[in-house]
């Protein structure tokens, strides 16, 4: 893993009857807060949200608040909510804070459609 | 004597004429008040009794007033002040002897109106001067624990004898009199024992800043010290040598209070004097004994360790005089060497007995007697056995807290003398600091913080997993600094340190935040869906340990992280 490598980055874009947000980068408490908008507005924009975290190096708590925040408001409002292609790096933050069973994790956005 | 006697005692062989010049009532509690108003304000002992003295002559308008306190012992009577032709002042009478004796024994008013004639009167002083008595009257200065003196008044100036009446006024007047003379006792009492206060608080400093500074480490040398009483008899000290050896010295000064403090800082800056030139132990001891033998005449002694050891503790030599064993610490073992030789202080030509250890990584351990004196709450002493025990107990902790936690041990038992632990050890490497950086509190310096750390951990040969768990928690550190430490429109700055203390790792942050109760900063469980909060849970899951404390000063906060991690490169070059 070479950690200087990924620009933090936020990019959402609609798919086959979901919104995927792409993140990129380290996400830290320098602009977890745009990721938190990012997914909060993808709910509003379509009926699912998948986040794919593959190009995510680092992740911290403030980070994963997101995660968890977009996942409770999916659930509150009968909507799908799916961590895509988590990266190694995000997988050991989500098991060292015993969220890698709550959250739905797929390899495509696809598989959180037909899951 | 009755009051009935006195007054027949008063009667005289003459008729006594009448008084156009006797003071009125009026003018006896206009002076009564002036007396109680001017002495009122005096607690100057001296000058109260002049003061005293030189109104009642004047009022009662006599040729001569004297007055006598008791002295300490209660069995005489001294003329502290008096006015007249003759000055009698530390002139001494016995309790019960003359008027003056008889008055204070008595608690009662005397009157001679003829002194001639009278063989109760004391006739020393005239016979001694040509000055005649011819009548006089004395009473006791009555307090509520009884007399302490007397005032006594000689002569009238119109030739007429005393009379009861004399008597009685002089009584007036002495009750404020002794009052006053009560009051100026027990202030100059107050006073004296704030100037002894302030004098023991002196002695204690002196001895507090003769006692040296704990070292940084790497030292080979500590030790602590707790005075049973205000001041103390032991002490302690260490120094350089020009050959680069440490010296180091306890010692243990007969006898508590203020001139066992004396003789101990003369003893303490003695024995530092005689190791300073490098002597072995022996001669060290042997030429502070002839010093102190010629200067200690009361009977008092000094015991004493001194010795040297190299900076890295491999070897000590050291001598005793008349002080306990020394343990010697071998792993799981104590050796008892003890240590031969007379106090210093009583036999000119004593010689001392020299030993040569081989400390090879162990520790030695030096108490003063206070330690074994220590009392169970069966007030069983603790003995060398007890401390033994101790010693065990607290071996693993680093050389200065491992002093003060045998010393809080002793302490919560009971210490009943002075004492003093020192320590002899191998000193620890000292941690090395495989990062040392400060960056201002804010979010965008997080990132270029987390690649700082982890290329130390990288250079180390930490694994990439266990690397980027340590970084998401010295990250998670970092932010609850800057979002809570700080706060919204908080500034400042975070200092990191990353130490490598044999395989424990620990990462230190400081800042200049308002310091941080850490009772309140408390882990927040994992595994719960919540939106934030888990920071100091992954931190807790992360690390062995950690801690939090406020920097002196009340702002700032120092929080460590620790971490013990498998033998790493840095681990197998040090042989660990």
């Amino acid at each position: 893993m070479n950690a200087n490598a990924g620009t933090n980055g936020v990019a959402s874009e609609m798919g086959e009857g979901y919104v995927l947000v792409r993140l990129s980068g380290e996400v830290d408490l320098s602009w977890s807060q745009a990721v938190r908008r990012a997914v909060l507005d993808a709910l509003d924009a379509g009926p699912a949200v998948a986040v794919d975290l593959s190009a995510v190096s680092y992740i911290d708590s403030s980070g994963i608040a997101a995660l968890v925040e977009g996942f409770q408001n999916a659930r509150a409002r009968g909507q799908r909510f799916a961590l895509v292609a988590v990266s190694d790096a995000v997988r050991a933050v989500l098991e060292l804070a015993r969220l890698d069973r709550v959250f739905l994790l797929v390899p495509t956005p696809d598989a959180m459609i037909a899951a | 004597m009755s009051p009935a006697r006195a007054r027949a005692a008063a009667s005289g062989p003459r008729r006594p004429r009448p008084r156009a010049d006797a003071p009125g009532e009026a003018d006896t509690l206009a002076f009564l008040a002036e007396l109680s108003r001017a002495l009122a304000v005096s607690v100057d002992l001296r000058r109260t009794l002049a003061e005293a003295i030189t109104r009642v002559a004047a009022f009662m308008r006599v040729e001569a007033a004297s007055l006598f306190l008791l002295d300490a012992s209660g069995e005489a009577l001294e003329c502290r002040v008096c006015v007249g032709p003759v000055d009698i002042a530390g002139v001494r009478v016995g309790l019960g002897e003359g008027i003056v004796g008889r008055a204070v024994a008595a608690n009662e008013a005397q009157v001679v109106a003829d002194a001639g004639r009278d063989a109760r009167v004391w006739r020393a002083v005239d016979d001694a001067t040509g000055f005649v008595t011819r009548s006089l009257a004395c009473a006791p200065l009555a307090t509520a624990a009884g007399p302490i003196g007397a005032i006594e008044i000689v002569n009238r100036r119109d030739g007429v004898p005393f009379t009861d009446a004399d008597a009685r006024l002089l009584g007036l007047i002495a009750a404020p009199a002794a009052l006053a003379i009560n009051n100026a006792r027990l202030a100059g009492e107050l006073v004296e024992q704030q100037r002894l206060r302030r004098e023991l608080d002196l002695a204690r400093q002196l001895q507090a800043s003769l006692l040296p500074r704990p070292r940084p480490a790497p030292f080979p040398v500590a030790g602590v010290h707790r005075p049973a009483y205000e001041t103390s008899g032991d002490f302690y000290d260490f120094f350089d040598c020009a050959d680069g050896r440490i010296g180091f010295v306890v010692g243990d000064v007969s006898g508590k209070g203020l001139d066992a403090a004396l003789l101990m800082t003369r003893a303490a800056s003695l024995l530092r004097w005689a190791g300073k030139d490098g002597l072995a132990p022996a001669a060290w001891l042997a030429r502070a004994n002839e010093e102190l033998c010629r200067t200690v005449s009361d009977g008092r002694f000094v015991c004493a360790l001194v010795g040297y050891c190299d900076r890295a503790a491999a070897r000590v030599r050291f001598a005793g005089a008349g002080f306990p064993p020394v343990l010697v610490r071998h792993g799981g073992t104590l050796v008892e060497h003890a240590a031969g030789g007379p106090p210093l202080g009583i036999v000119a030509d004593a010689a001392f007995e020299e030993h040569d250890v081989e400390l090879a990584g162990g520790a030695l351990y030096a108490f003063s007697d206070g330690a074994v004196d220590v009392r169970d709450a069966q007030g069983r002493r603790l003995g060398a056995a007890g401390l033994r025990t101790l010693i065990a107990r607290h071996a693993a902790a680093a050389p200065q807290a491992r002093l003060q936690a045998l010393l809080a041990d002793l302490e919560r038992l009971r210490l009943v003398d002075d004492t003093t632990l020192l320590l002899v050890e191998a000193p620890a490497a000292a941690p090395r600091v495989l990062l040392d950086v400060h960056v201002r509190a804010q979010p965008a310096e997080l990132r270029p913080l987390r690649a700082a750390v982890r290329r130390a951990l990288d250079a180390l040969g930490v694994g990439p997993d266990l690397r980027e768990r340590l970084v998401l928690a010295v990250d998670e550190a970092c932010a609850n600094v800057i979002r809570h430490g700080y706060g919204e429109a908080g500034e400042g700055d975070i200092g990191l340190r990353i130490l490598l203390d044999g395989t424990l790792l620990g990462f230190e942050l400081t800042d200049a935040a308002p310091g941080v109760d850490p009772a309140r900063v408390r882990p927040k469980p994992l595994g719960e869906c919540r939106c934030g909060g888990f920071g100091v849970a992954l931190i807790d899951e992360v690390m062995d340990d950690w801690r939090i404390d406020p920097l002196p000063g009340g702002q700032g906060n120092r929080l460590m992280l620790r971490k013990r991690i498998g033998a790493t490169d840095d681990g197998r070059k040090d042989g660990a």
